[in-house]
């Protein structure tokens, strides 16, 4: 309960200053744009959720049905995508696809007519996200196909029936709660991007949300407009239960090790084709437009600060995402082993942070740590006469506390979705034993779950990485991090120089995606 | 699991205690220190801070954040705020600050004489630091250049689709556009915005970087765009950005009347600075002379101490006549603006 208070905090310290009802201009917003804010969030959720499954699930399924040439290198490749904030996405394609862009450069080259495409619009920013952001539903859904499914096919494919047929009609409905928790996911990513959406000139929630505080100088119709975001995503999250209410995957249901199909020549050639394309999209094009970039601006930005900056940066993602995994962990547990009724769906508000803009989750920390704080500095000054500084405010436990609630919820889909397959009755039968929960825990769950943990360790982590918005309002005097020199770079319309920073964060969070990929297939 | 969190706290603690041992550090060598909050994030200004730092042995400590971001942090920091100076990139915001009551007057000789007065607040609340003018670039072999004339034109229906500019969620579209109330009237303003979303080649996107290599593309004949932008244009590691700077010519508008619209990066001192006085000596090594060279030279902003010239590339521009209409009204327009924006159907 005190986890779920700790967590929910900023979330509740939101939704008191909702008592207080909706600024001026709530009415101005209503009239001029709330139409475009609603009807671009949900195009957006619309085609993301299209692109995105037909990119992470295709590829999931093909990686682990199939064997094809260079697959082992393409499975880890499929994840990469992921360590690039989708916001350095949006400014690489708006590079390629620009007048004078790599697409211009290379067309001209070849003696080709140059076609204009325009990619900064919502069409595009659909693009760059979904691009950005497949992985989520890849890991998630491969997981599920490599390591439950096997038996299941064995017995379709002796039954006779074809390939096609047992993926839509059997694979699909069972992997569907993986699926969704990856797709969940992906959609906060999405109502809660800034950055492109803003590059490309497209009105969104969170756009709305930062004009109505920041040019409006309203805040109290920010966090309206915030609370209607935390609806949509409640639904969301609503959806995906009543989902799994329809389909119990618990126990042996389904498992056993999927037994990859070779196929003729062309056909495997065809597969690493289809396959070699989200991973062209989402990683080697971007990448390849950062490296030109770095290439010209190397000399200028590159030296000796800029390494220590990067230590400095990985540093932080690595105990953040320890303790937010930490966090995680004891919420799902504590829920389960909790007999009060409704705890569990508390234990859901805990992850809402995720959905609310990294701004505003600043705010919403910021307001019961500096309470706390300037409490704790009078008291100390008139009881004690000692003068104090902030306790919070300005460290770094301010910002681990903050990513902690953003994160949550990259941490718990991971090991919540591996819990629940570690089928009930074997902690209940240590539990019938005298055995305590805790012990229970690391002697039979802890192995059981360790894959979803580490998952959930490496995701939070490239998610610290890539963190802008809260990062740049709560982090420390002295302290700097990559994402926000490639942001200080990129807002001043130096958007070549943020390419090394850029790669630096692509490279860092390249090696515990690697190593993910590794766990996923051993397990 | 015990183990872990009785040492999670532990950590929690020492880091804790570790920041406390700081400040009372800081305490004991309050002279010693500046804390800077920052919107401007060049190269040049590190450059600038550190040294200062080798000047006058005071050490900087810098945070970067949008400036409505600091305003915010603030705000809700309140008396216990470490800041000592805010810095933003247009005077909008510092008007903004110095209304919500967290800067406060400063008294300096040399402050006022150096700095002109349309370009300080009247209550020495903030400075100027660098200015920039907001100016047309337009496409040589489209557009006479005997066709462009004011702002208040680029309403006209003779650019019909031919018009680029960016978004009314960027800063320096609102100060414009705030001006253009200050001068006109709430209901032209009006008009003008709406004739002006009328004009426009597409809808708003990118940033003005953008809108000149649009012109450049052929999608539209003129942009709206801040001056130091062409010049990281000209002065750009990409071949391809310099030619698109080398295929436009700048026209500075109003000139006939009351001068072409300008903005500032400016400082002002936290009503609560921990170091005061550390802070009026920053802002005075900002403005001078070696200082402001620095600012002109590497980002091609205009100076705003008038004993230091422009970088060469701005002089080659020639000299305009400025819109000297106090930059504080820009701020106490600019959430007017930014509504007219909305109504006006400006993205």
């Amino acid at each position: 309960m005190a986890i779920v208070l700790f967590i929910a905090l900023p979330v509740i310290a939101i939704a008191l200053k909702l008592l207080e009802g909706p600024g001026e201009t709530w009415q101005h917003l209503v009239n001029n744009l709330l139409v475009d804010y609603i009807g671009n969030s949900f195009f957006l959720i619309f085609a993301c959720s299209v692109l995105v499954l037909i990119l992470g699930v295709g590829s999931a399924w093909l990686v682990a049905r199939f064997e094809f040439p260079l697959r082992k290198q393409l499975e880890w490749l499929l994840i990469l995508p992921l360590a690039i904030p989708s916001y350095i996405v949006a400014y690489a394609y708006a590079g390629v696809f620009d007048y004078g862009g790599s697409l211009e450069l290379i067309l001209r080259g070849l003696n080709l007519e140059f076609i204009r495409i325009d990619i900064m619009n919502k069409f595009g920013l659909a693009f760059v996200l979904s691009i950005s952001l497949f992985p989520y539903v890849y890991v998630s859904s491969r997981a599920f196909f490599l390591n439950q499914a096997g038996n299941l096919l064995e017995a379709s494919t002796m039954l006779g029936v074809g390939e096609f047929k047992s993926f839509f009609r059997l694979m699909l409905p069972l992997a569907r709660p993986a699926i969704i928790a990856g797709l969940i996911l992906v959609l906060m990513e999405v109502l809660n991007d800034y950055g492109a959406a803003q590059y490309f000139g497209v009105n969104t929630f969170t756009t709305g949300i930062f004009r109505a505080w920041f040019s409006l100088e309203e805040p109290e119709t920010a966090v309206y407009l915030s609370a209607l975001l935390i609806f949509i995503v409640f639904a969301l999250i609503l959806f995906e239960k009543w989902q799994r209410k329809h389909i119990q995957v618990t126990g042996n249901k389904a498992s056993g090790r999927t037994h990859r199909k070779l196929g003729t020549k062309p056909m495997q050639w065809l597969k690493f084709i289809l396959v070699l394309i989200p991973v062209m999209l989402g990683f080697f094009i971007p990448v390849g437009q950062l490296m030109y970039w770095a290439f010209l601006t190397a000399e200028k930005v590159f030296d000796f600060d800029f390494i220590l900056l990067s230590l400095q940066s990985f540093g932080i993602a690595l105990v953040t995402s320890m303790v937010t995994v930490l966090f995680a962990t004891l919420l799902i547990y504590f829920a389960k082993w909790s007999s009060i009724n409704g705890i569990k769906s508390i234990s859901r508000l805990g992850i809402l942070g995720y959905a609310i803009p990294g701004a505003v989750v600043a705010i919403g920390i910021m307001i019961p740590t500096l309470a706390f704080d300037k409490w704790f500095i009078n008291t100390m000054d008139s009881v004690f006469g000692v003068k104090t500084g902030f306790l919070f405010n300005g460290t770094l436990v301010a910002l681990v506390y903050a990513y902690c609630v953003r994160f949550l919820a990259v941490a718990y889909n991971p090991i919540e979705s591996t819990a629940l397959k570690v089928s009930n009755s074997i902690p209940d039968s240590s539990k019938m034993l005298g055995v305590g929960n805790f012990k229970t825990f690391f002697k039979i769950e802890f192995p059981l779950i360790k894959t979803g943990i580490l998952s959930a360790v490496i995701l939070v982590f490239i998610d610290v990485l890539k963190e802008l918005p809260l990062t740049l309002i709560l982090k420390p005097f002295h302290i700097n991090t990559l994402a926000v020199k490639a942001f200080e770079y990129a807002s001043d319309e130096m958007v070549m120089e943020a390419a090394i920073p850029s790669l630096f964060i692509i490279f860092t969070a390249t090696i515990p995606v690697i190593f993910l990929n590794r766990l996923l297939i051993k397990e | 699991m015990k183990k872990t969190l009785i040492g999670l706290l532990a950590l929690t603690l020492m880091f804790s205690c570790k920041n406390a041992e700081d400040k009372n550090e800081n305490a004991e060598n309050e002279k010693q220190e500046l804390n800077v909050y920052t919107h401007r994030h060049y190269e040049s200004d590190q450059d600038l801070f550190k040294q200062f730092e080798e000047e006058t042995g005071i050490k900087v400590n810098v945070i970067n954040a949008s400036a409505d971001e600091l305003i915010q942090k603030m705000r809700m920091e309140g008396e216990q705020s470490p800041a000592d100076v805010l810095i933003t990139v247009d005077a909008g915001r510092l008007e903004r600050a110095k209304s919500s009551d967290l800067l406060q007057a400063v008294s300096s000789d040399i402050l006022e004489e150096t700095i002109p007065s349309h370009l300080k607040d009247a209550d020495n609340y903030w400075f100027g630091l660098t200015k920039r003018a907001r100016v047309i670039a337009y496409a040589k072999d489209r557009v006479d250049e005997n066709e462009l004339s004011t702002y208040e034109d680029l309403a006209s229906d003779k650019w019909n689709d031919k018009l680029l500019i960016r978004s009314s969620g960027n800063i320096y579209n609102q100060s414009l556009m705030a001006s253009i109330i200050v001068h006109n009237g709430e209901e032209e303003a009006k008009k003008w915005a709406e004739a002006v979303v009328e004009n426009m080649a597409r809808a708003p996107k990118g940033n003005d970087r953008d809108q000149v290599k649009a012109v450049v593309a052929g999608e539209g004949d003129l942009a709206v765009v801040n001056t130091y932008y062409i010049g990281k244009l000209l002065n750009s590691e990409d071949p391809e950005e310099v030619k698109a700077g080398e295929s436009i010519e700048l026209f500075f508008p109003n000139q006939e009347g009351r001068g072409t619209h300008i903005n500032v990066s400016g400082a002002g001192v936290a009503k609560h600075a921990p170091n005061k006085e550390n802070a009026v000596k920053f802002i005075e090594f900002l403005i001078s002379e070696e200082a402001q060279k620095i600012f002109a030279h590497s980002n091609y902003e205009y100076p705003v101490n008038e004993d230091v010239a422009p970088a060469t590339l701005l002089q080659e521009w020639g000299e305009f006549k400025e819109d000297t209409l106090n930059l504080s009204t820009l701020g106490e327009n600019n959430k007017k603006a930014v509504m007219l924006f909305d109504e006006a159907g400006w993205k």
